[in-house]
C-alpha cells in the first residue's frame, strides 16, 4: 500500500475544504485549533496502471498549514510532519511520499535525528520525498513545453531559480548532461552552494534573480520556501517559458502577459482516471488525472514494489536515478503536464 | 518529539518549577490512585475479568509509588487537595456510571480518556523530565498502553450494542478533560510541556482507540474534538 502525506495551502483553504468534505468541527476553527489537530487518513485511493496492475493507497492529512512557518511555530510544524509520518507507518503503509512543504520541513529542520515518535520507531525507508520524479518531470516539461511554444533549446538560455536545492540541483544535472541547452543560469541565495554546483556541473553562470530573468528564454522556478518576489513580466523575453515548480503554485496568477507562458511544474497526468477525492481540493484542472509528481513517485514505487526511500537526503539525486524513475513513470502511464 | 525546552535549560530546583511540580506531580499521583480504585471497582461490574482488572489495579498502585518518589527526589510536597478537586468531575461521573451499571461509560472514562491522557502527557513529559522521573515515566507509559488495550478490547467486542453509550460518555466527559487541561496549562508550560502538543498527542491516542473500537474516521474527527473549541 502507498501513502501520500499532504497539507492545505492556507488556513482559509483548510476551512473551506473541511466545510466541503463535511467536517464542520474543523471548518469553523482558527490557526490555534489546526496547531492541535491530529493527522487523519481522509481518502482511500485506487490507481490502475496502463499495464492493468491495480494498487491501493491512503491520503494522510497532516493538518500542517504554511501559516505555522510564517508565524515561526517551528516546533508545531515539525511535530505535524513527524506525527503524520508515524500515523502512516502505524497504518501499515509501505511507501509514503512527503508532499508540499512536508519534505522541505523534514530536510530543513534535520528531522532525521528524531526517529522515536512516542511508541513508534520511524522506519525512514518507508518514506520518500518524491523529488527524483518531480525533477524528472520538470526536465521533461522543459524539453516538451519549449517545443510547444517554439523555443529551440539548443539556442536557449535556461535560468534555474532555487538551483542549489534538492530538485533544483537535479534539474541542473539533467539539463547539463541530457539536453542540449545553450546556456544555464544558476540562481539561489547561498553563494557557497552555488559555487559548488557550478564546479560539479563544470558550467553555468551564477547570477542574481534580477539579472537572470531578462536573459532567460526558460525559467525553472523551484525555490523551496515562500518568498514575496514580484516579477515584472515586461522585463522577460518573449516568448518565455516559466515552469512553476514551487509550492504553492502562484506564478500563473501573478504573471499574465502576452508571450510569457506559465506552466505548472512537477505535475503529471495519468492516462487513466484515479479513484480519489483529494485532488479536487488542490485545484488541479483535471482532478481525476492530474497530481503532483512527488505523490506519483510513491505510486510508482508501489507498482514496482520498490519499498525503499528512493528520494532521500539533500542533493543526492543523480541523472541515473531520474532515468530509472522516468522509465517506470512512462511504463505505468504517467505523462508530464503540458500546454493544452 | 521536539520540545519547547530541552531538559538542560530547565532548573528542576527553581522555586517556579517546584511550585508547578507540586500540582502536576499531585495530579499524576491522584490519577494513578483513581485508576487503581476504578479498576478494582470494575471487578464488580465485570466479574469475568477480575484477574485482569486486579492485575491492572496493582500496576497503577505501583505507578503511584513511582511518582511519589519523583516528588521526593525533587523535594517537592505534592498538593493532593488540589489534585482531588482536579479529578472530581471525572471521579463523580465514574461513580454515577458504576452505580448505574454502565460498563461502557466506566471504560470510556477510565480506560480510554484517562489512559489516553496519561499516555499523551507522559510521552510529552519524558523528553523534558529530570533523569530520575524520566526513567520511571518511561516504564509507566509502557504499562499504560496495555491498560488502554483492555478497554478497547471490551468496547470493540461490544461495539454495536454499546456505540450510543460510548458516544454519550464521550460528550459528557471530553469537555471536562479540556477544562482540566486549561486549569494546568501554565504549570505544564513551566515543566516544558506545551498545551497544543498535549492536546494533539491526546487526540492521536484517543482517535486510535476509537478507530480500534470500530468508529469511522468521520466519527472520530467529530468525537475527538467534542467541546474543545468551547473550552
Amino acid at each position: 500500500m502507498f501513502g501520500l502525506i499532504g497539507h492545505l495551502t492556507s488556513l482559509e483553504h483548510a476551512q473551506s475544504v473541511a466545510e466541503a468534505l463535511g467536517y464542520p468541527e474543523y471548518a469553523n476553527q482558527g490557526l490555534e485549533f489546526w496547531c492541535m489537530a491530529p493527522p487523519q487518513i481522509v481518502d482511500s485511493i485506487t490507481v490502475t496502471s496502463i499495464t492493468g496492475q491495480k494498487i491501493y493507497g491512503k491520503y494522510v492529512e497532516s493538518c500542517f498549514l504554511p501559516e505555522m512557518l510564517a508565524t515561526q511555530r517551528i516546533k508545531t510544524a515539525t511535530r505535524k510532519i513527524l506525527n503524520a509520518m508515524a500515523h502512516a507507518q502505524k497504518h501499515g503503509i509501505d511507501i509514503t511520499a512527503l508532499g508540499g512543504f512536508s519534505s522541505i520541513i523534514f530536510e530543513n529542520f534535520n528531522l532525521h535525528t528524531i526517529t522515536q515518535i512516542h511508541n513508534i520507531k520511524l522506519e525512514l525507508q518507508r518514506f520518500t520525498t518524491g523529488n527524483t520524479h518531480t525533477a524528472y518531470i520538470i526536465c521533461r516539461q522543459v524539453e516538451q513545453a519549449s517545443a510547444q511554444i517554439g523555443i529551440d533549446l539548443s539556442k536557449a538560455t535556461v535560468a534555474v531559480c532555487g538551483a542549489t536545492g534538492d530538485i533544483g540541483s537535479a534539474v541542473c544535472r539533467w539539463l547539463n548532461s541530457r539536453l542540449d541547452v545553450a546556456e544555464l543560469l544558476l540562481v539561489a541565495r547561498n553563494q557557497e552552494r552555488l559555487q559548488e554546483l557550478q564546479a560539479e556541473l563544470g558550467r553555468g553562470k551564477i547570477l542574481s534573480l534580477e539579472a537572470a530573468l531578462p536573459l532567460a528564454d526558460i525559467v525553472v522556478w523551484v525555490a523551496s520556501m515562500p518568498r514575496g518576489v514580484e516579477i515584472d513580466p515586461t522585463h522577460l523575453r518573449t516568448p518565455c517559458l516559466m515552469i512553476d515548480g514551487g509550492y504553492p503554485k502562484n506564478l500563473a496568477t501573478q504573471i499574465q502577459h502576452p508571450g510569457v507562458h506559465v506552466l505548472n511544474g512537477g505535475i503529471v497526468e495519468h492516462s487513466l482516471d484515479i479513484d480519489w477525492r483529494i485532488m479536487e481540493i488542490v485545484n488541479m484542472s483535471i482532478p481525476s488525472r492530474q497530481l503532483f509528481a512527488c505523490f506519483a513517485e510513491s505510486m510508482l514505487l508501489e507498482f514496482e514494489q520498490w519499498y525503499t526511500n528512493f528520494s532521500w537526503g539533500r542533493n543526492q539525486i543523480s541523472v541515473e536515478k531520474m532515468e530509472k524513475i522516468g522509465q517506470i513513470s512512462v511504463k505505468h502511464g504517467f505523462q508530464p503536464l503540458l500546454f493544452q | 518529539m521536539p520540545q519547547v525546552q530541552s531538559p538542560s535549560a530547565i532548573d528542576f530546583y527553581s522555586e517556579t518549577y517546584q511550585d508547578a511540580y507540586s500540582r502536576i506531580d499531585a495530579i499524576v499521583i491522584e490519577g494513578e490512585q483513581e485508576a487503581h480504585d476504578n479498576y478494582l471497582q470494575l471487578t464488580e461490574l465485570l466479574p469475568d475479568c477480575q484477574e485482569d482488572l486486579v492485575r491492572l489495579a496493582k500496576m497503577e498502585a505501583r505507578h503511584k509509588k513511582g511518582f511519589e518518589a519523583c516528588g521526593r527526589n525533587l523535594k517537592v510536597i505534592p498538593d493532593m487537595e488540589f489534585a482531588r478537586q482536579f479529578f472530581a468531575g471525572l471521579h463523580n461521573n465514574f461513580q454515577q456510571a458504576a452505580a448505574a451499571n454502565k460498563i461502557a461509560t466506566c471504560l470510556v472514562i477510565q480506560s480510554l480518556i484517562i489512559e489516553c491522557f496519561a499516555i499523551a502527557a507522559y510521552n510529552i513529559y519524558i523528553p523534558v523530565a529530570d533523569d530520575f522521573a524520566r526513567k520511571i515515566t518511561e516504564n509507566v507509559v509502557k504499562d499504560e498502553y496495555t491498560h488502554l488495550n483492555f478497554g478497547e478490547e471490551w468496547l470493540k467486542a461490544n461495539f454495536e450494542s454499546q456505540r450510543e453509550e460510548v458516544e454519550a460518555a464521550n460528550r459528557e466527559n471530553l469537555p471536562i478533560v479540556w477544562r482540566m487541561l486549561n486549569q494546568v496549562e501554565a504549570d505544564a508550560r513551566v515543566l516544558g510541556m506545551e498545551k497544543e502538543a498535549l492536546v494533539e498527542s491526546f487526540m492521536i491516542q484517543y482517535g486510535e482507540a476509537l478507530e480500534n473500537i470500530g468508529f469511522s474516521t468521520r466519527e472520530i474527527m467529530r468525537m475527538s474534538v467534542y467541546g474543545l473549541s468551547a473550552a
